[in-house]
């Protein structure tokens, strides 16, 4: 009975019957987009210091806080040892997931960083 | 996590340090008149070194990455929720005597 069902708490996604579609537990998908959130926002707020303490001002900025995302994205691709689909479901989550937000802290770390370094 | 932890609050620590370097110099170079062109290369390398321990710290401290597929090694245990609808209290366990009774009887 409950050793041959299929039924699990951790909720599973699946499409149609007819193809084998992969199912994955959802509950460890969003534990993983948790990590990666916790981990770019930490990167972009150290990006953020490290480019006020620079003095990087405009555009360089920008270009060091995708250059801090890369770096990230490539340390967080070697923690998933580099077998993406065993933890994602897409190449799309681990890349591009919490970029914008992480802008966001970048730029209001920066500006905090080069006040106090460059400016009092 | 406690490793993670500690190596996280160290770079912090060095880009403090590197930024109060900072301040310093620029004082510096405001008693001299010059331009600030750039940290000095100590500071430069204080701020690698702060960067390379908060890039360890981010990707240790947040915890593993669990696998997704649903027959991988380490998702083979799968548990209910702690849910009132799942809890059973009508087992074998009531034909033991009763925990009092036991501990009068000794």
């Amino acid at each position: 009975m409950a050793g041959h069902s299929d039924s699990s708490s951790s909720e599973k996604k699946s499409g149609e019957a007819m193809t084998d579609v992969p199912t994955f537990s959802a509950e460890n998908l969003q534990n993983n987009m948790k990590v990666i959130y916790y981990s770019r926002t930490f990167m972009s707020i150290t990006g953020g210091v490290i480019a006020g303490i620079f003095g990087f001002t405009g555009f360089v900025g920008f270009i060091f806080y995708f250059l801090v995302m890369t770096i990230t994205s490539i340390g967080l691709i070697a923690k998933a040892k580099f077998s993406v689909h065993s933890y994602f479901d897409s190449w799309n989550r681990i890349i591009l997931d919490g970029l914008m937000g992480g802008l966001m802290s970048f730029v209001l770390f920066w500006t905090f960083a080069y006040d106090i370094v460059h400016i009092f | 996590m406690g490793l993670g932890f500690i190596v996280g609050v160290f770079g912090v620590l060095i880009l403090s340090h590197a930024a109060y370097s900072t301040i310093q110099y620029r004082g510096l170079l405001k008693i001299m008149e010059e331009e600030f062109s750039g940290p000095p290369m100590n500071v430069v390398l204080e701020l690698l070194l702060g960067f390379v321990f908060c890039i360890w710290a981010a990707l240790t401290v947040p915890g593993n990455f669990h696998s997704i597929h649903p027959d991988s090694e380490e998702n083979r245990i799968v548990s209910l929720s702690a849910n009132l609808d799942f809890m059973i209290f009508n087992h074998r366990a009531k034909a033991f005597p009763l925990e009092i009774e036991m501990k009068l009887k000794h």
